[in-house]
């Protein structure tokens, strides 16, 4: 039956995505970044409106958020997932308002209208939900636009580690402008030589210095321009590890720091979740393996991610433009119904 | 499925595409074949022993999977119901589950070798395929190595038969089983196990992770030598017979990620630890890779991992790398540090784990300290209780309260005498029926003195079997050394009686000789034959036979001989054994070989000490002694006074015996 093979379909896709979650791009295949990892969720929550058989907006909404806790579950650390998951329960509620007429519902029982609404209802999220994906789509594109107005000529910029927004920003800038980048490399894993090898691949001059010499060099920078994993509800940010000693760097040369992240990192977390908030990986990078008897002595951790407080930062910008880290309350409830903050 | 897309590819389909098509097929054999874990893995098999709370084969199947294998052959032997149970209970028997797992269960299989054979009979792996043992515990990515093996046997045309992957890790780290110590030689270039080319080095750091990637070859040369059991042997015959055969072995070298196999308990301890420390990321305890409902947990600061509604009680500390299964409670003021902990148990107040490995349902009361020890399923550890290092405690094992019991104690429900009559069928009785009609025949009583008052279980010890002069005990903890004094001295006597025995040969031999009136050179012969059989030196060919001629009158005649009647019988036999002599006294130190051996006869025979002189005086006269030498022998420094005062008394005759030769040349040369 056509159904049956489609609902197995879904489901498979469902398990290989939670898989790939939890190895943590470990396997076979290139560490994802987390745009794909969003446009996945999103393909997926679309697949799944459209295959599961729900009949009224409320069972939808309990469908996805089912799948939303196995799927945050699978890596905690990884918040785009929830962020989207979120998104599209907001679409959903949305949509529902909006064919139900211009006020917004406060209960949701079941009715009549329901069901004859039932076939626009899909049809609409399905929609609502594709122009989600187009949004996301272009949301680097649309912080790169940006980069003019924030980056002038003969300045001095660092940024740490490795990020595909913070790259496509200073390419874009680079374009008409000519300025110096400053790459610290971010221990122990390092990416800060892949950014500069691509920074120089589009001729900025760049040049890679080690995360201790943060400080020293700081004195020298116009602006810090840092991406990162995720940013939380307070404004603070959960960004790759070296990242709290570049801002606490900057505040103390009272150097700007503009962070370059896309509004579907925000999300309604706040750092005080201690089991969750920190990913620890294999201690192999920090110490390898090979050291051979000073492991049995010695506990080795290799934490990935780091938490800065809001007051450090200086600018947000995203697709939707420029904003204060105390604005970002305002664009969370734009973004996210307070009823679904625990999924 | 997406993974299995190879239709799309038609029209110019060249064989590298089909190849590539093909799924990546892996045999687990999910049986050791042999009784490391005994008597642990009486009750359960090896595989599905838990660590970290997940059974073995778990990591080896997720190892495979995010490899990208497809197809996984799991071969069972020992107790392959309770295997297949959990297999189809497990994600990866779902109709979702992109690696389709086919379980293949024999009585018959004995060995690794079987099992290749197995595959080879029924035709299963059409291409190359990775080989695992069911105990493997890796996050090794091996397609890189996958690609070498598949790009060699292209290029080189089916030369290379197997890519085995080592890990680098230096001597004496704690993950390498010193049974499992490789000493590799290999070709720097070309990675390949040999000695004969240019530049190879040798290589003391790896450590073998128990994975090769085969070619189908691999089966067919299983079949064609039935003698290969292990992977050793086949390693063997490969490169014995590179020159005949052509095989290649090479070797995949990695820094990054980590492989150790289970085989001893040793292993299993530093296996746990090291997962417990999040070296095998991202197969960790909150993972929860193996998607089984109420399995999560929690990690916090110091590698601390708690399950789903564990209580600790007040004033308890989890130190650090310690992992909590759920429902399981803990009392007051406890102290756990680098344990792992399963589901369901109950620890009492007071308690004291370190290094502690604990399965599900065991119930531990108060005072209780256990040090780097095992307690599997169902056990119950009474109060006061103190386990010393690398104790077991197997199924349902009770120890009573305030005992101590001594390092390396193996306790378990299954009796050690009802082994070894096992010991015919150990494999082939799978059936539990069997073992449980034997429980209750021979229900033996528990000894209190053993097991504490409440106790109820028996005292192992390790394997009895082997071999009765070993100075590697094999314990149930892995090969440990006994530097054993005692030891030491049975592989003394072990030779003395070689020796001992030799000489008793070379007797019978010159007795016979004596009685049937053998030519001499049959003599030589024999006694030649005689030191290859017993592997003795000519040095020590040539003392013995000086000794038991200077003997033999002894021993026809009894020893209250008087010196008169001594050297009467034996200066006749010296004459008719001379030939046989100067065949084995033919260079300077021969002579003073021959000296010494004398001496020390004499040294023991005290009151004949004046034959010697005699003795000599035959011998020099027989020409089976230099008076060079004799001379040299006198003059050398006696080592004791016992041969000091022989060579005084020898002091005598020695001149003697130098005037002698002198009238003996004098009266040659009148002669002339």
């Amino acid at each position: 039956m056509p159904g049956a093979d489609k609902e197995a379909d879904l489901t498979e896709r469902i398990e290989a995505f939670l898989a790939d979650l939890k190895r943590g791009g470990c396997g076979t295949g290139p560490i994802r970044g987390s745009g794909e990892t969003a446009r996945e969720t999103t393909a997926l929550l679309r697949k799944v409106t459209a295959q599961a058989r729900w009949s009224s907006a409320g069972d939808l909404m309990e469908i996805i958020r089912k799948e939303g806790r196995r799927m945050t579950a699978a890596q905690p650390s990884e918040t785009t997932v929830g962020n989207m998951v979120l998104r599209v329960l907001k679409i959903i509620r949305e949509e529902y308002a909006r064919s139900r007429g211009s006020s917004e519902e406060t209960d949701q029982q079941e009715s009549l209208h329901k069901l004859q609404h039932f076939v626009h209802l899909k049809a609409n999220v399905i929609e609502a939900i594709n122009e989600l994906l187009t949004e996301l789509d272009g949301t680097t594109d649309n912080i790169a636009m940006q980069a003019l107005e924030h980056i002038h000529s003969n300045e001095v910029i660092m940024t740490v580690g490795r990020s595909r927004t913070v790259e496509a920003f200073l390419k874009d800038a680079a374009r008409k402008r000519k300025f110096h980048v400053i790459v610290a490399e971010c221990a122990p894993f390092c990416q800060g030589h892949e950014m500069a090898t691509n920074l120089s691949k589009a001729s900025i001059e760049t040049t890679v210095i080690a995360d201790a010499a943060i400080f020293a060099v700081m004195s020298r920078v116009n602006k810090v321009i840092i991406g990162t994993q995720t940013v939380l509800a307070n404004g603070g940010l959960r960004a790759v590890n070296g990242t709290h000693t570049v801002a606490l760097a900057a505040r103390h040369h009272s150097t700007p720091l503009i962070v370059c992240a896309p509004m579907f990192k925000l999300s309604p977390q706040f750092p005080n979740e201690e089991d969750t908030f920190h990913k620890f990986v294999s201690p192999h990078e920090v110490l390898p393996f090979t050291e051979g008897e000073i492991l049995s002595k010695v506990n080795v951790h290799c934490p990935v991610f780091d938490y800065v407080p809001p007051e450090l930062i200086t600018l947000f910008i995203s697709n939707i433009g420029g904003n204060a880290p105390s604005y970002i309350y305002r664009l969370m409830s734009e973004l996210y119904h307070p009823e679904d903050h625990d999924l | 499925m997406s993974s299995r897309g190879g239709k799309q590819k038609k029209g110019n389909v060249t064989s590298e595409q089909e190849e590539e098509e093909q799924p990546l097929q892996a045999v687990l054999v999910a049986d050791s074949f042999n009784r490391r874990f005994f008597p642990i893995s009486k009750d359960q098999p090896r595989a599905l022993l838990p660590l970290g709370n997940v059974a073995m084969i778990d990591y080896t199947l997720e190892f495979l999977t995010s490899t990208g294998v497809q197809e996984t052959f799991v071969f069972c032997c020992w107790m392959s119901n309770k295997i297949k149970d959990h297999l189809l209970k497990s994600k990866w028997c779902r109709p979702t589950s992109p690696n389709v797992v086919h379980i293949i269960t024999s009585d018959l299989y004995r060995s690794l070798g079987d099992v290749l054979r197995d595959v080879d009979a029924k035709n299963l792996v059409r291409n190359d395929f990775i080989l695992v043992y069911g105990d493997v515990v890796s996050n090794i990515d091996v397609s890189q190595a996958l690609q070498e093996h598949r790009h060699r046997r292209k290029v080189d045309k089916n030369i290379s038969v197997m890519t085995m992957v080592f890990k680098e890790s230096s001597p004496g780290h704690k993950s390498r089983c010193e049974e499992d110590d490789v000493i590799v030689a290999m070709d720097s270039k070309s990675k390949r196990f040999s000695m004969g080319t240019d530049e190879f080095e040798i290589r003391h750091d790896l450590l073998d992770c128990h994975i090769s990637i085969c070619s189908p070859q691999v089966a067919e040369l299983f079949t064609d030598n039935f003698d290969y059991q292990t992977r050793n042997d086949f390693v063997r015959g490969i490169l014995v017979n590179e020159e005949i055969l052509g095989n290649q072995i090479h070797l995949y070298v990695t820094q990054d990620g980590y492989g150790a196999r289970v085989s001893n308990l040793q292993m299993y301890d530093s296996v746990s630890s090291d997962m417990v420390r999040r070296w095998v990321y991202p197969l960790t305890p909150e993972a929860n890779f193996t998607d089984q409902q109420g399995q999560g947990c929690t990690h916090s600061r110091h590698n601390v991992y708690r399950g789903a509604e564990v209580s600790l009680g007040h004033g308890s500390q989890m130190e650090e790398n310690v992992l909590i299964g759920r429902d399981t409670s803990i009392g007051a003021n406890c102290h756990i540090s680098n344990s792992v902990i399963g589901n369901n148990c109950t620890i009492g107040d007071n308690v004291v784990l370190d290094r502690a490995h604990m399965w599900n349902n065991v119930h531990i009361s108060s005072n209780v300290e256990i040090h780097q020890s095992v307690v599997c399923d169902g056990a119950v550890v009474k109060e006061a209780v103190h386990l010393n290092k690398q104790c077991v405690l197997a199924y349902n094992v009770v120890i009573g309260p305030n005992l101590s019991l001594p390092d390396g104690t193996v306790v378990s429900m299954h009796h050690p005498e009802e082994e070894e009559e096992d010991d015919d069928d150990e494999f082939l009785s799978d059936d539990q029926e069997v073992g449980h009609s034997k429980d209750k025949t021979r229900q033996k009583a528990f000894n209190p003195a053993e097991v504490g008052p409440e106790g109820k279980g028996y005292i192992w010890k390790a394997s009895m079997n082997d071999t009765e002069d070993e100075e590697l005990a094999q314990c149930l903890w892995g090969l440990v050394l006994n530097p054993d004094p005692e030891s030491d001295s049975e592989s003394e006597a072990s030779e003395e009686s070689q020796d001992r025995t030799f000489q008793l040969e070379v007797l019978g031999t010159l007795q016979r000789g004596l009685e049937e009136n053998i030519v001499c050179d049959n003599l030589v012969l024999e006694i030649n034959s005689l030191k290859y059989a017993y592997n003795i030196t000519l040095k020590e060919v040539m003392q013995i036979l000086t000794r038991v001629v200077l003997e033999y009158p002894f021993q026809q005649q009894g020893t209250q001989l008087t010196t008169l009647q001594y050297t009467g019988s034996l200066l006749p036999l010296l004459k008719t054994w001379s030939p046989v002599f100067k065949n084995y006294i033919k260079r300077a130190q021969d002579h003073l070989d021959c000296l010494s051996a004398v001496e020390e006869l004499f040294l023991e025979q005290d009151t004949h000490q004046t034959a010697m002189v005699k003795v000599l005086m035959k011998m020099y006269q027989l020409e089976i002694l230099e008076e060079e030498a004799i001379l040299k022998w006198f003059s050398t420094g006696a080592t004791n006074d016992k041969s000091r005062q022989l060579r005084k008394n020898q002091g005598k005759q020695r001149m003697s015996l130098q005037r002698k030769e002198s009238e003996e040349d004098e009266s040659s040369e009148e002669g002339e």
